[in-house]
């Protein structure tokens, strides 16, 4: 390692050295061989040029004439010149007048013409030179000499410059060599040295020892004297540092201590947040079970209690007193409001906890204004309270319908119990920009400013000495969560005495087109499930109905021209077709009566909806359900009921299997569908089912999904994968709060999901009379 | 067949640099010409013997000195003059037309007279004078008067050139003597393809 680290530098030395003089000399020499072997060249054919004029003078009287001896002697005078391979005289027509050639066999070549103006020319080519001469003889061309010569001389020439340029570059080589050795002692000697020392100063750590000193004053001298110094500071500031190490040792001793007992207390201390938080986890587990264990545990039991009440209501099976009539109306107002407290008590609970999601969709404004007052309206009645509503009749917002009622509910409810009677409450809807701003207004007496921020807390009630009001305190709470769950806000505007307004906004849909009267007959015969014509000019009055019988599972059509509405009718041929009475330019007794008279429509059941009182002329003209405005939806749909049953004639069938282990519930639902004219059967549990099933294949499952045992999953799964079951319609009924994951599987597998904790006995009637039209059994 | 191979050759044979590559259809071009040259001239009869001879005739001017002491001619032209019966007939003029010796015009004159030869430069006896030769020869003695003739024993006889005939190639003998009594130099280029050469009036090669 040593060798070569000292070879090193005067190695460089010596190659530059080498280098340096060998490139110049080679340069050298071979610019001045170019540039001889050049001028050889020309001076090759100057001598060729004179030789071929001496040929050429002595061959003009052979050429004129016509002596070939002659001239073949002339050249056979070059002989001695042993450059020349072959030489010719031509005559002045280009014929070959007398040759020579050095060797035996050249072929004679043709003479090319000189160009003119020249007398002569010349070309090198491979190793040799060819030079053609015209023969002038008293200023007429004669002839011309061809002269052919080798390079031989210029290539001995080459090769001789060759060797002496290879003989004193080595030479000089050989100089720079020694030259370079001289250097090597006087610069990289020195240079050596001191790279030794201060490998040994860095291998050995020992900054005692010191480079030698060089005779004389260049930049080596200083470089090595600074070198020196700069080891002399390095010794005394290791010896400082190690002094200073040796403290420093001591210090981080006692630091290291100090952490480790710093760093035990944090793990102690994390240790504990790290209980802390799996108990907080655990804590909010248990708080997802119980809620979910309340809203199945909570409701089960009040559906029971609200399902039977209002059955006896209907004294089905035997007239109550009026005296049990007014229990059991309390019993159901009561339970009713349990169940609204429930609901609420868990909705908050469910946002609160971030579990609540929503299911957007376009709804339009109009509709479910007509919806919303349509189910207050009662409740308004009975304070003798004016319930307007204004809304633009293609508004629609982004929106879960379901939740977005029941804001506008809270807000109408809350605005009518705080209403003195005789009151008015204004409903209104309007585009702002991207957003529909909506504004219940009341003419109540206003809430006075300093509760006005605090009426949003979840319990607070207003005025909670009056208590004439009855209320849960969590509407507004759970209100203005659900708007800002749409991306909106609620707001208060409210001066005492002058009555309030709640206001809030909600993202724009984008404008619904109005459903247009379709005009294939063959479409319109594909669907298989109850068609309803409801003819009315007046646009809201028509959506209402139209939603009421959508949501009961009805096709509707819609008719705002009585002018054609015959012609309609007796096209679409609607299983019914209801009718207002004041319309224009027929109003509906003159349309009633064509209906009857025609052939075509006069077996459609006609049901008139109008606000004007008059049943007897409404039977007289032969309309078979009579309805006064403002509608009811059960009124509603009772009379459509009616009207169709008459019409329906359908064999018994399988029955419908309900699956419910709780026994009130499973009564309950089985009466409602016997209610309907569905044959039931009944399985309280998960074998129970799965045995029926087996025996005789049911027509549809009613199935609750929390059973003993062997769950509705379960069970589900079981009857997909059996190809006996798998295409078996199965409704899934539960209080069960499921996952998004739940949900999307019961959705895919079965052909609806009710929840118990909302109203379901419509739906499910409706959806049954979707999924079996001709079920219906005869006895009803 | 085999010329042909050899024309074509020479567009193989690698050209002069000025000629390839700069210009590259030259060469060809060059060849062609060459080509037609040299074929039509190999097509033309060969030359008769009176050509050959007429030729040889005004040629012989450009390798002979004469002495200073010759007057200039009239008109400074180059008087070729034939003595006695013409044999070459027409074919005389055409040969001479236009050429020139020395810078001056070859001039053809057919004479009768020997007194009119010394007015020449160079003098073609005809053999019909053959009987006359001695007086002629006398009467143009230090003259300056070339004189030439295809009568057998002219140089014999004391005349100075000789057209012989060796085979079908017309050759010529010389009398250097009679030239030098002339005060004429002949070049030794001359000389050299004579087919012989009379010195001191003895025969000699």
């Amino acid at each position: 390692m040593s060798a070569r680290q000292d070879n090193s530098i005067s190695r460089k030395l010596t190659w530059m050295n080498m280098l340096v003089s060998g490139a110049a000399l080679l340069l050298a020499c071979a610019a001045f061989i170019a540039y001889d072997m050049l001028s050889f060249r020309a001076s090759i054919v100057r001598n060729l040029s004179t030789q071929a004029q001496i040929i050429g003078s002595n061959s003009v009287s052979a050429l004129v004439f016509n002596d070939q001896q002659s001239a073949e002697n002339t050249l056979s005078a070059l002989k001695a010149a042993h450059n020349i391979m072959s030489a010719g005289v031509y005559s002045k027509d280009g014929k070959l007048f007398s040759w020579y050639s050095r060797d035996p066999g050249g072929h004679v070549p043709e003479i090319p013409s000189l160009p003119s103006g020249q007398l002569q020319i010349h070309w090198f080519r491979n190793k040799e030179v060819v030079l053609v001469r015209a023969i002038v003889f008293e200023g007429k061309p004669t002839g011309t000499v061809y002269i052919q010569s080798d390079l031989e001389e210029l290539d001995s020439r080459l090769q001789r410059y060759v060797a002496i340029a290879a003989i004193v570059l080595s030479v000089c080589l050989l100089a720079a060599l020694l030259v370079s050795a001289l250097f090597r002692r006087a610069v990289a000697q020195p240079i050596i040295q001191l790279a030794e020392v201060a490998r040994a100063v860095s291998r050995e750590k020992n900054y005692s020892v010191r480079a030698v000193r060089t005779r004389g004053s260049g930049e080596l001298t200083i470089l090595i004297e600074a070198f020196n110094e700069m080891l002399a500071q390095i010794q005394e500031n290791e010896k400082s540092l190690r002094e200073a190490r040796d403290d420093l040792e001591q210090r981080v001793k006692e630091r290291t201590a100090e952490l480790e007992k710093a760093k035990k207390e944090v793990e102690d201390f994390s240790f504990s947040i790290l209980r802390a938080k799996e108990e907080l986890e655990r804590g909010s587990k248990f708080k997802d079970q119980f809620l979910s264990t309340m809203s199945h545990e909570l409701r089960t039991p009040l559906n029971a209690v609200l399902g039977f009440s209002e059955l006896l209501t209907e004294e089905r099976y035997g007239t109550l007193n009026e005296r049990q009539q007014r229990y059991v109306k309390h019993i159901h107002t009561g339970g009713n409001h349990l169940l609204t407290l429930i609901n609420d008590i868990l909705d908050l609970s469910k946002i609160e906890a971030g579990r609540l999601q929503l299911r957007f969709e376009n709804v339009s404004v109009a509709a479910s204004f007509a919806e919303v007052i349509d189910t207050m309206r009662p409740l308004a009645d009975k304070k003798s309270q004016t319930l307007l509503q204004q809304a633009p009749p293609d508004l629609s917002v982004r929106a879960d319908p379901t939740r977005f009622k029941q804001v506008l509910m809270n807000l109408i409810g809350n605005a009518i119990k705080f209403t003195p009677e005789g009151g008015e409450i204004r409903l209104t809807a309007s585009q702002v920009d991207q957003a529909v701003r909506l504004e219940v207004r009341d003419s109540g007496p206003g809430i006075p400013v300093k509760e006005q921020q605090r009426i949003f807390e979840a319990f607070y009630r207003l005025g909670e000495t009056d208590k004439k009001t009855e209320g849960t305190g969590l509407g507004l709470a759970i209100t203005r969560r659900l708007v800002e769950l749409h991306g909106g806000s609620l707001g208060l505007e409210s001066q005492p005495g002058s009555g309030s307004s709640f206001y809030f906004t909600v993202p724009c849909a984008e404008v619904v087109a109005t459903r247009k009267v379709p005009v294939s007959r063959k479409e319109m015969q594909a669907a298989d499930f109850a068609r309803i014509l409801v003819i009315e000019d007046d646009r809201a009055a028509a959506l209402l109905l139209q939603s009421y019988l959508t949501s009961a599972g009805y096709d509707v059509v819609l008719c705002d021209q009585p002018g054609g509405a015959l012609e309609m009718a007796a096209e679409l041929q609607p299983n019914a077709v209801t009718m207002d009475i004041i319309m224009k330019p027929i109003n509906g007794w003159e349309l009633l009566s064509t209906f009857k008279t025609d052939s075509r429509t006069a077996g459609i059941p006609v049901v008139l909806v109008t606000i004007i009182d008059q049943p007897a002329t409404g039977a007289s003209l032969g309309a078979d359900e009579y309805i006064v405005k403002p509608v009811k939806k059960a009124t509603l749909l009772g009379a459509i009921e009616r009207c169709l049953n008459q019409r329906t004639h359908i064999g018994q069938r399988r029955p419908i299997l309900v699956v419910e282990d709780d026994a009130p519930t499973r009564e309950f639902v089985a009466e409602l569908l016997s209610k309907h004219g569905y044959d039931v059967i009944t399985a309280a549990d998960g074998a129970e089912a799965r045995s029926r099933v087996a025996t005789s294949l049911p027509e549809l499952v009613i199935l609750d999904l929390i059973l003993p045992e062997i769950s509705g999953f379960q069970l589900l799964a079981e009857w997909r994968t059996n190809s006996r079951t798998a295409d078996l319609p199965v409704f899934v009924l539960t209080s069960k709060d499921m996952t998004p994951q739940e949900q999307a599987y019961i959705r895919t597998h079965t052909g609806m999901l009710l929840h118990k904790q909302q109203p379901w006995q419509e739906t499910l009637i409706a959806q049954l009379r979707r999924t079996l039209p001709g079920v219906l059994s005869e006895k009803s | 067949m085999d010329t042909l191979g050899r024309r074509f050759g020479i567009r193989h044979d690698p050209l002069p640099n000025f000629q390839r590559g700069r210009f590259p259809l030259a060469g060809v071009v060059v060849a062609l010409a060459f080509f037609v040259t040299t074929g039509l001239l190999a097509q033309q009869p060969k030359p008769s013997e009176y050509e050959v001879k007429a030729t040889y005739l005004y040629n012989f001017g450009r390798f002979v000195k004469w002495p200073d002491t010759v007057p200039a001619r009239k008109g400074d032209s180059f008087p070729v003059c034939v003595l006695g019966r013409d044999p070459f007939g027409p074919i005389l003029d055409s040969t001479l037309a236009g050429e020139a010796v020395d810078g001056k015009p070859v001039e053809l004159r057919r004479i009768s007279k020997k007194q009119d030869g010394g007015e020449c430069r160079i003098l073609f006896i005809s053999s019909a004078e053959e009987k006359n030769l001695k007086e002629i020869l006398t009467a143009l003695d230090e003259s300056g008067v070339l004189t030439v003739s295809d009568m057998p024993g002219f140089t014999r006889r004391g005349g100075m050139i000789q057209f012989v005939l060796e085979g079908d190639r017309v050759r010529f003998e010389i009398n250097l003597a009679s030239a030098e009594n002339a005060r004429l130099v002949l070049s030794s280029e001359l000389l050299k393809v004579a087919a012989s050469v009379k010195r001191s009036g003895r025969s000699g090669d």
